[in-house]
């Protein structure tokens, strides 16, 4: 590696101070770092920003933390699998325009705050159901959208299995 | 799902166990990605208490989206780049302006504590304080998408491709953002070594 060809070498340099290299490449950094400033430079500079980073501790996690995700889900259960019972059909089908999901559940939330006149409901039936909020149901699309997307774009590959 | 199913990381399976109704193996994932996750995000709000809330958000959505989760790739691609999505609205959404102002002790990343027989001098306290600005400042000043590169390659040792799965964007896309946010940080802290 000559200086002139360093311009492309910062990957393997960086990786080289990550300590990221096999034995046959990190002996080829090392020549070469061995003869070149500035590649020398860049190294010891790296690693400088390495242990900074290294000695930037994140704070524990709350030792209540399970409990409060834990309360959260058995509350937001019921909204969320009402929401899935009513569009997960529709939602899941690829293709679907994500408007007209969206369209569908505008109608939805429509129709639950001014119901059409219906005969009257057991009174048990009418307390349990609750009226969804606009962004419960906004927040549904958006997960629902992120993960048919993801699981869309996201083929599996010989490097996920090796996890 | 057969043999794609077997060549699936195993947080991928306990997560199709999860879809099957197993809540004991979404213990198990929360109980390993809950700091990962916890700190991923701290690292990049720089406030305990949101990225905590934002976490639960996160693990809530895994939970949520269980009935529709597909095991096509790695599972820790799916959790951050959950992470990524609430903590980037987080940033543009400009709510850590109120943060920023109320950082404590503990937002900063200081123990909480520290040890009664091992508590460090005052001299090496202050020295310690100011290395932890200075780093927390260094990175809050990155772009976020840059910010979130550098967490993830650094602190979760994710490989160019994952990180480009996770940012949706191409593998030359993340060295870039790799390469100039180190310098960035050469340029800042290269003096810390």
């Amino acid at each position: 590696m000559s200086h002139n060809g360093c311009r492309g070498r910062t990957e393997l340099l960086l990786e080289y101070a990550a300590g990221g290299l096999d034995a046959a490449g990190r002996e080829a950094v090392e020549r070469h770092i061995g003869e070149c400033g500035p590649c020398r430079d860049l190294v010891a500079d790296q690693r400088g920003v390495w242990a900074a980073l290294d000695g930037w501790e994140a704070p524990p996690v709350s030792v209540d933390f399970d409990r409060r995700l834990y309360a959260r889900i058995a509350r937001e259960e019921s909204w969320w699998d009402r929401i899935l019972r009513l569009f997960s059909p529709v939602l899941m089908r690829r293709g679907l325009p994500v408007a007209a999901a969206a369209g569908l559940a505008l109608v939805a939330i429509l129709v639950m705050s001014h119901p059409a006149p219906v005969p009257p409901a057991p009174l048990a039936k009418v307390q349990q159901a609750e009226p969804l909020r606009p962004d419960q149901v906004e927040t549904a699309l958006q997960d629902m959208e992120m993960l048919r997307e993801f699981n869309g774009l996201v083929r599996p590959d010989p490097a996920d299995s090796k996890m | 799902m057969g043999g794609a199913t077997a060549a699936l990381d195993y947080d991928a399976e306990l997560m199709v166990r999860v879809k099957e109704g197993d809540g004991a193996s979404f213990a198990l994932l929360l109980n390993k990605h809950r700091a990962a996750v916890v700190h991923f995000l701290y690292r990049m709000v720089h406030s305990q208490g949101v990225a905590e809330e934002l976490a639960q958000e996160v693990f809530l959505r895994v939970y949520r989206s269980r009935g529709a989760y597909e095991p096509t790739a790695k599972f820790t691609t799916w959790l951050f780049r959950i992470a990524t999505h609430l903590a980037l609205n987080w940033l543009r959404d400009g709510k850590n302006e109120r943060g920023q102002q109320s950082l404590d002790q503990r937002d900063c990343g200081m123990p909480a504590h520290e040890a009664a027989d091992g508590r460090p001098s005052v001299e090496q306290r202050m020295v310690r304080e100011s290395r932890f600005e200075e780093v927390r400042h260094a990175v809050a000043a990155l772009p976020a998408n840059q910010r979130a590169a550098v967490l993830m390659h650094k602190y979760e040792e994710m490989e160019y491709s994952q990180i480009a799965k996770v940012l949706h964007c191409t593998e030359s896309a993340v060295k870039s953002l790799l390469f100039r946010a180190y310098e960035t940080l050469r340029a800042r802290l290269a003096h810390m070594a």
